[in-house]
């Protein structure tokens, strides 16, 4: 394939003729490529199918990433490589069509189960339990019990449930609640962000935590 | 609670800004941070948020990667063909 500069890409793309119909093959391999390498990286989200649905995939990532690019060309600002903006896309579009193929349920009970159960003791420097280290990280466990309950919504506790404690994926938590990305990551940021204050308000400084149950940074 | 969990809410809420990017504009950021990084410059402290938005998004994050990946690749000429890239599928 011919090497391009930012700047012949757009030209030959926005062209018209034999410039633009090589230009644009030349970017359709690239999206193809970047389709079919973005796949073989998802494999725990398509691994499942049978291998010419998973080419077939790629062909149509590909090709709806060559029309999403078509009418944004506008958009490109020249800050980075235009192939690397394009990949952008591609992988953008490849593991969303990825993770759709593979749903985690996302449990639907607002209340967030807090169990009793606390870490492991505690314990000082020769090893034995630490009755004070106990005493502040059952402290430091109501205090966070108090922040969920207490401060932060119910989808707010849904959200954190399905993203931070059960890892399901943004997207299908965004496709279940009929909802978008931003507005998923805005109701866990505003909940991350009343925990911490909330932790602060009771006397806990967040490295302070790590330090109490042995959290690596 | 288990633990695992709690460690993971700990190191999310640690890491929170006041202000953070939204998916959206972590995307749009996304290609600038990935040739910076893969010429090996330092991404300029204006896409600090960049970062942090990927400490806290595990699909941008992953995105990320494979974008990094694909660049870099092309950068170095190491990019494999179609026909390769279709074998293990």
């Amino acid at each position: 394939m011919r090497q391009r500069s930012n700047a012949e890409w757009i030209v030959a793309l926005n062209g018209r003729g034999d410039e633009q119909a090589a230009a644009l093959t030349d970017l359709r391999t690239y999206l193809l490529r970047a389709a079919l390498f973005t796949l073989q990286r998802a494999l725990r989200y398509v691994g499942h199918l049978e291998s010419s649905t998973l080419g077939q995939l790629a062909e149509d990532c590909a090709q709806e990433t060559l029309t999403t690019l078509l009418q944004r060309l506008q958009d490109f600002r020249g800050e980075s490589r235009f192939t690397t903006w394009a990949y952008a896309f591609a992988v953008n579009i490849a593991l969303t069509a990825a993770r759709r193929e593979r749903s985690a349920p996302v449990a639907q009970d607002p209340i967030l189960e807090i169990s009793e159960a606390l870490p492991s003791p505690g314990r000082d420097e020769d090893g034995l339990p630490d009755p004070e280290r106990r005493a502040l990280q059952m402290e430091m466990m109501a205090a966070i019990r108090d922040g969920i309950e207490q401060n932060l919504t119910l989808r707010q506790q849904e959200a954190l449930r399905a993203l931070v404690f059960e890892e399901v994926p943004l997207d299908d938590v965004v496709r279940q609640w009929g909802s978008n990305r931003n507005a998923v990551y805005k109701l866990v940021h505003d909940a991350r962000r009343k925990l911490k204050m909330h932790l602060a308000s009771r006397g806990f400084d967040v490295k302070d935590i790590f330090d109490l149950f042995a959290v690596s940074a | 609670m288990i633990r695992s969990h709690l460690e993971r809410l700990l190191r999310l809420v640690a890491r929170t800004e006041d202000e953070e990017l939204s998916c959206t504009a972590c995307f749009a950021l996304l290609p600038l941070y990935v040739d910076l990084d893969v010429s090996g410059q330092t991404p300029d402290v204006r896409l600090r948020l960049f970062g942090r938005h990927l400490e806290q998004c595990a699909v941008c994050r992953e995105e990320y990667e494979a974008v990094r990946e694909l660049a870099r690749l092309e950068v170095e000429g190491r990019s494999s063909s179609i026909d390769d890239l279709r074998r293990p599928l």
